[in-house]
């Protein structure tokens, strides 16, 4: 089930496959309640945060997103989650008005950005390490019970060709050549 | 074990020398101060009298490689870098958030201390006011990080250099050079496990072939996201410290490691793997390891 829902691998729990609920963590020591759909933390502003949008919109059933916990210091991730949220990518890639260091999104095309902000409902708990105020609004999330946003929308990675392949019979790579003994020269010279 | 064809080459801060054809200078390791929570200085000073002390009697070259997370510990920790490091030896600056940046810098160069300073790091996400700081307060050395969320190859890596992937003006390389640093090292930006973290090794020679700059990465990284590890606590340890082999193992020429309380495990493993380098690149193409290599020094 959690691979079916989930594509993306990361370091994330995958709870009630049905619930309505996804919470980020940041800095925060907190287990949200098994009613949730999948929780997990968010450490970095690009990769991190495609995985999130990622392993969301695969899972059609979850529409709300509850950020939480202080924000990773440096990364920002988390205000750069709220501001890809609210914002979208400029032409760069770049998440608009993003705080963090590199808030770039580059393995998802623009169509599951638009699929995240339309199927979510991102709620900017960010500071808030309470854990009654966040189980709280995290009940009344699942209270209001809503629909399904219907199918399931699976992100591909964009630029496949960067993942390892085992029939790849370059010599290292494809600027390089190295000989039996070490020495390395660039291809073609 | 490599030997380029590109001329290498070999940057100086503080009489530490960083680059090179594999087996003449010895492996330059970046010891990691993360300070997590509260600075502990008197923790911090005993890990750097070990670090100093080892360096010595190996001769593999260390560099004190400060984290500084909040703005309230920059004053703090420079002025602990002031008191306690060397006035002839260098130190790094780790810093992520672009606005404490930019006060570190202002601060080290009010203190007169940017002539010993290895800025770490300039990467894609560098601002305006950033590069203005930098071009005001002007480091000695910069780390580099060949960060490309595009594309983690080591293409991916060669592009951010060249043309900043598209993502920024320009690649950082120029970028550098329209700064004014002439010294930089190369980080070759390890990621996690999943992300093609075999990719930050397999750039090392590629990069030193294509530019000969000095190439190394933070490799320990990789081993703190390998979380099955945690299964096996005994053997994390272990795997921790030698993944720092494979860098000088590549041709790298430098290794960031952490956090700095494996320093009593680190600089003999280098030293070991930098003379087991030393002997091959000697033999067979020629290379003679500098007077303080640990081969010179360790080996009679």
């Amino acid at each position: 089930m959690t691979e079916d829902y989930y594509p993306w691998g990361g370091e994330f729990t995958a709870c009630s496959p049905k619930g309505c609920v996804a919470v980020v963590l940041l800095n925060i020591q907190y287990n949200p309640p098994e009613t949730v759909a999948i929780y997990g933390r968010l450490k970095t502003e690009n990769i991190g945060i495609e995985k999130i949008i990622a392993n969301t919109i695969s899972n059609p059933y979850i529409r709300f997103l509850i950020v939480c916990g202080d924000d990773i210091r440096g990364h920002r991730s988390g205000s750069s989650l709220i501001a890809l949220y609210k914002n979208g990518i400029d032409h760069n890639h770049r998440i608009i008005d993003a705080p963090g260091a590199i808030p770039y999104i580059e393995n998802l095309k623009e169509e599951a950005i638009r699929r995240f902000q339309e199927q979510l409902n991102v709620m900017d708990l960010i500071g808030e390490k309470e854990k009654e105020k966040i189980d709280t609004i995290i009940a009344d999330c699942i209270q209001k019970s809503p629909s399904s946003f219907g199918e399931s929308y699976i992100a591909i990675r964009l630029k496949p060709e960067n993942t390892v392949s085992l029939n790849d019979n370059r010599a290292l790579h494809s600027r390089i050549v190295i000989d039996y003994l070490g020495n390395v020269r660039t291809r073609g010279e | 074990m490599f030997s380029f064809t590109k001329e290498q080459k070999v940057f100086d801060i503080s009489g530490i020398s960083v680059g090179g054809q594999p087996g003449m200078y010895p492996t330059v390791l970046f010891g990691g101060l993360f300070f997590k929570g509260e600075p502990d200085f008197d923790d911090a000073k005993r890990h750097l009298q070990t670090m100093y002390d080892l360096s010595k009697q190996t001769g593999t070259p260390v560099i004190p490689d400060f984290f500084i997370r909040k703005v309230e510990y920059i004053q703090p920790i420079i002025a602990f870098i002031e008191k306690v490091i060397p006035t002839k030896h260098p130190f790094s600056i780790d810093v992520i958030e672009p606005s404490i940046k930019i006060e570190t810098l202002g601060l080290l160069a009010e203190r007169k201390l940017l002539s010993r300073t290895i800025y770490n790091s300039i990467h894609i996400g560098i601002t305006k006011e950033e590069t203005e700081a930098l071009q005001k307060y002007t480091p000695e050395m910069v780390i580099v990080v060949a960060f490309n969320p595009k594309d983690k190859s080591p293409d991916g890596k060669i592009e951010v250099l060249e043309n900043g992937a598209h993502l920024i003006e320009c690649g950082l390389l120029e970028l550098v050079r329209k700064i004014g640093i002439q010294k930089l090292l190369v980080d070759t930006a390890a990621l996690a496990p999943g992300e093609n973290s075999g990719a930050a090794i397999a750039a090392l020679p590629v990069i030193k072939e294509e530019y000969g700059f000095p190439a190394g990465c933070a490799i320990h990284n990789v081993v703190e996201k390998s979380r099955w590890l945690n299964d096996f606590p005994f053997a994390k340890k272990t795997v921790d410290v030698a993944s720092n082999n494979t860098i000088p193992l590549f041709g790298g020429d430098f290794a960031i490691f952490g956090p700095i309380e494996n320093v009593a495990l680190v600089v003999p493993l280098i030293a070991w793997q930098d003379i087991l380098v030393s002997e091959y690149t000697e033999n067979y193409f020629g290379v003679s390891p500098i007077a303080s290599h640990p081969r010179r020094k360790l080996l009679k």
